[in-house]
């Protein structure tokens, strides 16, 4: 008997040790993207080239510009994840952008007449920029829903939607500014000067308007998620959409308030866009719609839909950013870069496969 | 006995025929729930064995463990005297033993003989597909097998029927020396049931053994020569077909009486609460619905009775708001108001819910909590404004409903995904309690859950019953509708076949009621 004892005793002892590790393994997983985050931190940190004793990627220039490079991804990913919350892709926000930095450019500097069809010669003047910006978010969000719309009606998958929004967006661009980028000054007869400010730095020049906007949209959106019926049931669609519509939910309008919101987030960073680069081109924001899924797949999210956070999204955001500045500072050229970051991608989905599941 | 049979071949005398595969002390554990609890089954040479217990009594699990889809258990697998152990699937295949799934694992798209060769093409100089080896080859399996199918044909051009039969032709090439069928008969016409039966009597001639699962016990009599009970995960008993009765077969796969584990209690029921009028469900020219009326009371369990594809399904979802209202024609009323229920959305609203027939698929967000699963419907009533949900208005509520309904749960923040079957199910019912419900539709709900979580659904649903609720209930499971029903009416290709008060259940003028519309009933029953 006593021997049983002591061998029961002691797999019982084995199997709670198991359950602690997967228990830990559990939460490693759970924090997977804060935790890359400050294992590339640490590695940036590392390789930094280091100038008059200093490290120049600590250098409080650097992070600064860090934080502002990665405000257009963070934003764009925070929209991205609702849209891949349900099990649903936006590949059109990088045209998106295009589109929206240049209708941002053109409203804010446009002068003379405009010939529209029907209604004959306009003259126009320039914008004050709060209309401005209200006219191209709300741009984004009739992209949006035209996205969400077309996906849910005619029940193609947005894959095939947005990939023909990603035409649509670039082409309606160039027809906007006749192949030409459209550039912002602010000079007397130019852009509203209170424009200028999503292009500048705050707290003695440390902290980038865009990296503060990048954060309220998280926070706000995250909140959202936590705390609103349209976060739960986002989660619950992606989850199982059948449940989810025979549970009474209104899965149709769920679906275009996601497509909305994210191309919203598109037009967001599409001001922000113009604001930095003081124009507005056609040809600008080439694949930002994979940078933004990088993020949010590197964030944790599942593709299948129903899993992902806001954090982890940015976070994703942040390691890329951290990579690329880490590669720019050692004077790696662009073209690796784009290929350490394509295998940090599928490392980042590799590591999932190793999650500790619950259900068997 | 073998003179009786001379067109079946070699028939089995008794025991004697030997044994070639051998399953040993299996013992099958899922979360919550043990599936096969010490299982000894044996599998003889020359012989069709019939395999029968009720929903969830491990029959698949035994036959998945036996062909490598399950491969972690206990026990042990003997074959020819080996010892083996699957790794997966093929290995089982390349052992000789094959699983015909009930859900056919066909490619509609391709044709009869890429499919019976799918992964084991002929191939030339080791790359190029060798087409016409490949169909001579088809051909003559067809021919061996008695069968009239081309094997250019594809797939979807196919009968059902057929379709079985190329899987056991499939099967066949491989080689196979143990063929287990999983239900095969649920889709056929009965002269396609007759021609399957006469291939499988075949096949045991060619010294082929035949694990034959069914629900259907005039099935098993007509066809197996041994029969295996199995129920609540354990094998109660095996015996020869002739040394057995269909009561004594009955007995043993139930176990109980009925009447002991579904207590029913007598409820005055009281005004109409769900009237449907003429309820016809058009689906291209397809009549799935065909003027149906019925009526439930409030505090009644009403059962609806039928074999499968008899519409019980789409009757709930057509109530439910499911389809588009240009399919459907009639009047549905609640509680004596005619209404036009465009979703689900609004028949929840209206007080119906539906307990889908498939938990996973359609009733659960598994990898979400219980709380948010069991809101899901009802999360209306715990928003502040700005739809900013109160999470501390939720969590009270499914507190005291998962104390109501006794859900077993570590917490009320567990993924719904880790609870056993019947916990489930009662998440699912918990959903709609909180969303108010005054009638329920419910689904097939105690499939796949185990005896004493049966037991504990349908208490619930008696004791919600005495509080008013109406039930709507479809089950393939007669005796279960005879044990907790008020009232059954029986659906038939569409149509209300029959309606049987308490008083006057009589399980052969259902089944007949069930089978009214098919062609014909098979005589060689009984």
């Amino acid at each position: 008997m006593g021997t049983v004892t002591s061998t029961s005793a002691r797999s019982s002892t084995a199997t709670s040790t198991r359950q602690i590790l997967r228990r830990a393994l559990g939460y490693l997983f759970q924090f997977q993207s804060f935790f890359g985050l400050i294992i590339v931190f640490i590695l940036a940190v590392a390789y930094s080239p280091v100038r008059n004793d200093a490290n120049i990627f600590l250098s409080q220039r650097n992070l600064s510009n860090v934080a502002r490079d990665v405000s257009e991804t963070g934003i764009l990913a925070t929209g991205q994840l609702l849209v891949i919350l349900i099990a649903g892709i936006d590949l059109s926000v990088g045209s998106v952008v295009a589109l929206t930095a240049t209708g941002t450019a053109y409203l804010l500097m446009r002068e003379g007449w405009l010939d529209l069809p029907l209604i004959g010669s306009v003259q126009v003047s320039p914008m004050d920029s709060v209309p401005a910006i209200i006219t191209i978010l709300i741009m984004g969000l009739l992209i949006g829903w035209w996205n969400g719309w077309t996906s849910e009606r005619f029940k193609i998958p947005s894959f095939v939607t947005t990939l023909a929004m990603l035409s649509i967006a670039r082409g309606l661009a160039h027809i906007w500014s006749d192949n030409i980028a459209v550039p912002i000054s602010y000079r007397a007869g130019g852009a509203d000067p209170s424009f200028e400010i999503l292009s500048e730095r705050i707290y003695n020049n440390i902290i980038p308007v865009p990296a503060l906007i990048m954060l309220g949209a998280g926070i706000v959106m995250a909140l959202v998620l936590r705390y609103t019926s349209f976060g739960r049931h986002l989660y619950a669609i992606g989850g199982n959409e059948t449940a989810s519509r025979l549970s009474g939910i209104s899965v149709t309008r769920i679906k275009i308030l996601a497509f909305m919101l994210c191309s919203f987030f598109a037009a967001m960073a599409g001001i922000v866009h113009a604001a930095q680069l003081n124009q507005g081109s056609p040809n600008e924001a080439v694949g930002y719609e994979l940078n933004a899924i990088a993020a949010v797949v590197i964030g944790g999210a599942s593709l299948m839909g129903g899993k992902g956070t806001v954090a982890g999204a940015i976070a994703g955001a942040f390691i890329l950013g951290i990579l690329d500045n880490m590669l720019s500072l050692n004077n790696v050229d662009s073209n690796t870069q784009l290929v350490v970051k394509g295998l940090l991608v599928v490392g980042a989905v590799a590591l999932q496969r190793f999650r500790p599941r619950d259900i068997d | 006995m073998s003179e009786q049979h001379p067109t079946a071949g070699a028939t089995p005398n008794g025991a004697d025929t030997p044994v070639i595969l051998s399953m040993r002390h299996i013992t099958k554990r899922f979360p919550g729930v043990i599936a096969l609890d010490d299982v000894t089954f044996d599998v003889h040479s020359h012989e069709v064995h019939g395999l029968v217990g009720e929903n969830g009594a491990g029959k698949s699990t035994l036959m998945n463990i036996m062909s490598g889809v399950y491969t972690d258990y206990e026990g042990a697998l003997v074959l020819n005297g080996h010892q083996v152990r699957f790794h997966n699937p093929r290995d089982a295949q390349d052992a000789g033993i094959v699983m015909i799934h009930q859900e056919l694992n066909l490619v509609p798209e391709l044709t009869v003989y890429e499919n019976i060769f799918l992964g084991r093409e002929h191939k030339t100089l080791r790359a190029l597909v060798n087409r016409s080896s490949m169909r001579r080859q088809a051909q003559k399996l067809m021919s061996d097998l008695g069968l009239d199918i081309d094997p250019n044909r594809p797939i979807n051009r196919l009968r059902v029927g057929q379709r079985q039969l190329v899987e056991i032709a499939k099967a066949l090439n491989l080689n196979s020396r143990i063929i287990i069928m999983d239900e095969p008969t649920s889709a056929l016409s009965d002269t396609e049931v007759e021609y399957l039966f006469q291939v499988v009597r075949n096949l045991r001639a060619h010294d082929v053994a035949v694990i034959y699962i069914s629900h259907r016990l005039d099935e098993i009599f007509s066809i197996a020569d041994r029969i295996s009970v199995l129920r609540d995960g354990q094998v109660v008993g095996t015996s020869l077909a002739r040394d057995i009765t269909r009561r004594e077969l009955i007995n043993l796969m139930v176990g109980r009486e009925l009447d002991v584990l579904y207590p029913k209690e007598t409820v005055e029921t009281g005004p109409v609460v769900l009237q449907v009028e003429d309820l016809t469900l058009r689906q291209g020219r397809i009549h799935i619905l065909d003027s149906v009326s019925l009526q439930v009371h409030q505090g009644e369990i009403v059962g609806l009775a039928g074999l499968m594809g008899a519409g019980r399904t789409q009757l709930l979802e057509a109530i439910f708001g499911v389809y588009p209202q240009s399919q459907l024609s009639g009047t549905i009323y609640l509680e004596g108001k005619p209404l036009r229920i465009k979703s689900p959305k609004a028949a929840i609203q209206r007080g119906i819910g539906l307990v889908a027939e498939d938990r996973k698929g359609q009733s659960l967000v598994l990898e979400r909590t219980v709380t948010e699963n069991a809101t899901l419907a009802a999360l209306k009533q715990f928003l502040y404004f700005l739809n900013v949900i109160n999470q501390r208005a939720e969590r009270n509520a499914v507190t005291d409903i998962v104390q109501d309904l006794n859900i077993k749960t570590p917490t009320i923040s567990t993924m719904v995904a880790n609870l056993s079957g019947g916990n489930q199910q009662k998440v699912v019912i918990a959903k709609f309690l909180l969303a108010h419900i005054k009638l329920f539709l419910l689904d097939e709900p105690t499939r796949g859950i185990d005896v004493g979580a049966k037991a504990e659904v349908y208490n619930l649903i008696g004791e919600l019953a005495r509080q008013g609720t109406g039930f709507l209930l479809v089950s393939s499971e007669l005796p279960e509708l005879l044990a907790v029903c008020d009232r059954i009416y029986v659906l038939c290709n569409g149509r209300i076949t029959g309606e049987f008060a308490r008083g006057a259940f009589d399980q052969a003028a259902i089944m007949e009621a069930a089978t009214q519309f098919e062609d014909q009933i098979s005589a060689s029953t009984d």
